[in-house]
């Protein structure tokens, strides 16, 4: 198993954090060119983006939505990313990446608030009366 | 001198004895001749040469014939019942001394070099303390026992077949090694095989075969030795550092009969090692002058007192307990004001680490900036590792060889001591600045897991906060590693408990969770606790056979299924390994999921013999399969469910 350099490698994704929507735009950002349905099978077959940031877009390290950059700030950032954990799409057609941010674009951009989910509220309660 | 191939076989007479219509030794030698006379032929004048003969035909040995060698008398009918005038099995014997040692299980699957002492266990042993575990591979009987010792503080007895079996089990022994956890392992060694099954069953040194990560093996030649070797080897096991070991016990020597039988001697368990007492002050110096310390475990808590030990020091110093990553045991509550790492900022001036094997990146990170580290360790008491598991060097400031649980009370005692009124103010204010800033990080985490809550497949904190929801009210243990499931179940589940959690597998290979989670939640059954696992569909395909083994002895077990048809990380890992070779991404998969057909565990726990709900897609579907496989699990059988998962 080379689980151990797995760890080191989840660490460096971890740590990828550049591609991530969490630095907010600072105007609307202009809708997307792409096909959001050929994306979407691009993002889950055949580019698999979904390792690493999850079918949704939420679940993986860095979460892409909510997505705040502009589409070319993306193709600039896939193709040569600022981290070692994210692959270097240098090979993917721009037609295809456009796809992707279409899908991604897509995707609802909120999260529920936590304290809106009862299930969530409740783990929170019982940790705040915790100590 | 070895024989060579040749003389080996014409050595072999007994091979042949009640053999049918082939002498196979005269086979051999035939074959053997026959070939030495082509060579010759090959030498002499061809003009000289007989013509060639057409070889005549010969009946190959068949498997009835290996079989004829390997269990003579099951060939020639059944064995005559041996005269009690004859004397007492010498396996009685070997059960007598397991049983003063205490095992309350031994795991094993069956192999012929052992025959004797499985006979024993069973009908003079009345198979009881020890109860004989059916499992369907070594590797998993071995981690069952790994798993179970740390969920009970008690080491489990292995039996397994010679070579074959150890073998089998040389991967579990591997991860019980680098964990630091006891395992005693007995393995049946057949010394004077006949037949070709039983020989290579058969080695010169059988523990050469694992003694790279076991702490003591030897081989009984005698029943007086057994006897010693069995109580030296349990010492060795249980005594920190601890570890697995192995005792090879002759065939030979379980199936003779004996008149009269050596004493059996005392078990007795040295007291574990405290630190220097001058070494111990000075820590307590260091640490209560400290502005910023922090507290880091990893292979802390032998036993529960190491739990509230550390919550005293904690509390007594008001500094922060990092519990570390995978490879600690993480006896903390997960909830305690002091739980974290100090919060943003937060940068450790002095570093008490206990029983963590490496300190070497602290240590050198440390004396780069003028800051200080401890280290409390009974790592320091090793005698010698083939496997780098115990890291870099570590040029901590001040190293204590000691077991950190035993040294904790001296310690606390000290850290009382020497804090002055004055102190004693500074602690507190440090104190409640931590206990702020680890709650609102840890509020923070829990509600990170709204990201994706009805995404499909289903998020891992929603399969961990759909389980909390559930166990609220049992007393529930988590069995399993979290490797691969994020800190989700430390984040939404308070681990208040010494044996709220049981660790990962120490040495970082995968098949480790599925058997081990069978294995503490056996420990856990005698105390009504509620058994949960978290296993991923990669884990379990190593041992599924771990399924029947829960299904069979009726231990009671929720296995919850992270089924994200992959072995995840490592596609990640070759798509950045495609990327940094600029070859595209296309390829990435290929050997690393587990699609095409999609296996269905849900089924194959019913195959063998488990109740089971899934595969489970809609995240809103998994409180009812939660509630009717726990209502399994709380009336005292094992459950699975099968989720479809997000990747991670």
């Amino acid at each position: 198993m080379a689980l151990r350099l797995t760890i080191v490698a989840l660490g460096l994704i971890t740590f990828g954090s550049a591609l991530s929507a969490q630095t907010p735009a600072a105007a609307p950002l202009a809708a997307p060119t792409g096909n959001a349905q050929r994306g979407k099978t691009l993002f889950e077959t055949s580019l698999r983006c979904y390792a690493c940031h999850g079918f949704d877009g939420q679940t993986g390290s860095p979460r892409l939505v909510p997505m705040a950059r502009a589409e070319d700030v993306f193709l600039a950032y896939v193709r040569k990313p600022a981290t070692q954990g994210m692959p270097s799409f240098v090979a993917i057609p721009e037609a295809d990446l456009r796809d992707v941010y279409a899908y991604i674009r897509s995707i609802p951009q909120a999260a529920p608030n936590a304290d809106s989910v009862p299930l969530l509220k409740g783990v929170l309660d019982r940790r705040a009366k915790a100590n | 001198m070895r024989p060579n191939f040749q003389e080996a076989i014409v050595a072999d007479k007994d091979d042949n004895a009640g053999n049918g219509s082939l002498d196979r030794r005269d086979f051999f030698k035939g074959a053997a001749l026959g070939a030495a006379g082509l060579v010759v032929g090959g030498q002499s004048a061809a003009a000289e040469a007989p013509p060639i003969q057409p070889a005549p035909a010969v009946e190959l040995p068949t498997l009835a014939h290996d079989l004829a060698y390997a269990m003579p008398a099951q060939a020639s009918g059944p064995p005559p019942a041996r005269a009690a005038s004859q004397g007492r099995p010498a396996s009685d014997f070997m059960v007598d001394v397991i049983k003063k040692i205490g095992f309350e299980y031994a795991a094993i699957n069956p192999g012929s070099t052992f025959q004797g002492l499985h006979e024993s266990l069973l009908n003079y042993g009345n198979n009881s303390a020890p109860e004989l575990l059916t499992c369907l591979h070594e590797e998993a009987a071995v981690a069952m026992a790994h798993g179970y010792a740390k969920a009970s503080g008690k080491p489990m007895l292995v039996i397994v077949h010679g070579t074959v079996g150890l073998l089998h089990s040389s991967m579990a022994l591997f991860q019980a090694w680098a964990d630091r956890v006891p395992v005693v392992v007995i393995v049946g060694h057949n010394r004077n095989p006949s037949g070709v099954i039983n020989r290579p069953h058969s080695a010169q040194d059988m523990g050469l075969l694992v003694r790279s990560f076991v702490k003591y093996d030897d081989e009984a030649t005698t029943l007086e030795r057994f006897a010693e070797s069995a109580m030296r080897a349990y010492r060795i096991a249980v005594t920190p550092p601890m570890g697995p070991v192995l005792l090879t016990v002759a065939a030979e020597l379980q199936e003779s009969l004996v008149n009269e039988v050596p004493r059996i001697p005392e078990l007795t368990i040295p007291a574990p090692p405290q630190g220097d007492a001058a070494a111990v002050r000075e820590a307590a110096r260091m640490l209560v002058n400290a502005q910023t310390p922090l507290i880091q475990i990893a292979k802390l808590g032998r036993t529960p007192k190491a739990w509230d030990l550390l919550i005293e020091l904690a509390d007594a110093l008001q500094a922060p307990v990092d519990v570390m990553g995978y490879s600690s045991w993480q006896k903390f509550p997960s909830w305690h004001p002091m739980y974290g790492t100090g919060g943003r900022g937060y940068t450790p001036d002095v570093t008490l680490g206990l029983e963590v094997t490496d300190m070497s990146v602290q240590a050198r990170a440390a004396r780069a900036s003028g800051r200080k580290t401890i280290s409390i360790s009974a790592e320091y008491l090793f005698q010698g590792s083939n496997i780098h598991d115990f890291g870099r060097y570590s040029d901590v400031d001040l190293a204590i060889a000691a077991d950190a649980e035993e040294t904790l009370p001296s310690l606390i005692e000290e850290v009382r001591k020497q804090t002055t009124p004055e102190r004693k103010g500074v602690i507190q204010a440090r104190g409640k600045q931590v206990a702020a800033a680890h709650k609102e990080l840890q509020l923070n985490s829990i509600r990170d897991a709204r990201h994706g809550w009805d995404a499909s497949p289903v998020s891992i904190p929603r399969i961990v906060a759909e389980l909390a929801e559930q166990i609220a009210n049992d007393d529930w243990a988590i069995v399993s590693g979290h490797q691969f499931t994020g800190d989700w179940q430390r984040r939404l589940l308070n681990h208040d408990k010494p044996y709220r959690y049981n660790g990962d597998c120490g040495g970082f290979g995968i098949g480790y969770d599925s058997p081990a989670s069978v294995g503490g939640a056996l420990a856990h059954k005698k105390f009504g606790r509620l058994p949960v696992a978290i296993v991923g569909d990669g884990d379990l395909n190593f041992s599924p056979g771990v399924i029947w083994t829960a299904a069979h002895h009726k231990i009671p077990l929720l296995f919850v299924i992270h089924n994200n048809r992959a072995y995840h990380a490592e596609v990640m890992i070759i798509q950045r390994m495609c990327g940094v070779r600029g070859r595209g991404n296309q390829n990435a998969h290929i050997g690393n999921v587990i699609t095409d057909p999609n296996i269905n565990y849900a089924q194959m726990a019913k195959a063998y013999g488990m109740y089971s709900e899934g595969p489970i897609e809609n995240p809103k579907d998994l409180a009812g399969a939660y509630q009717r496989a726990l209502a399994k699990v709380r009336a005292g059988e094992p459950a699975l469910i099968d989720v479809i998962s997000q990747p991670r």
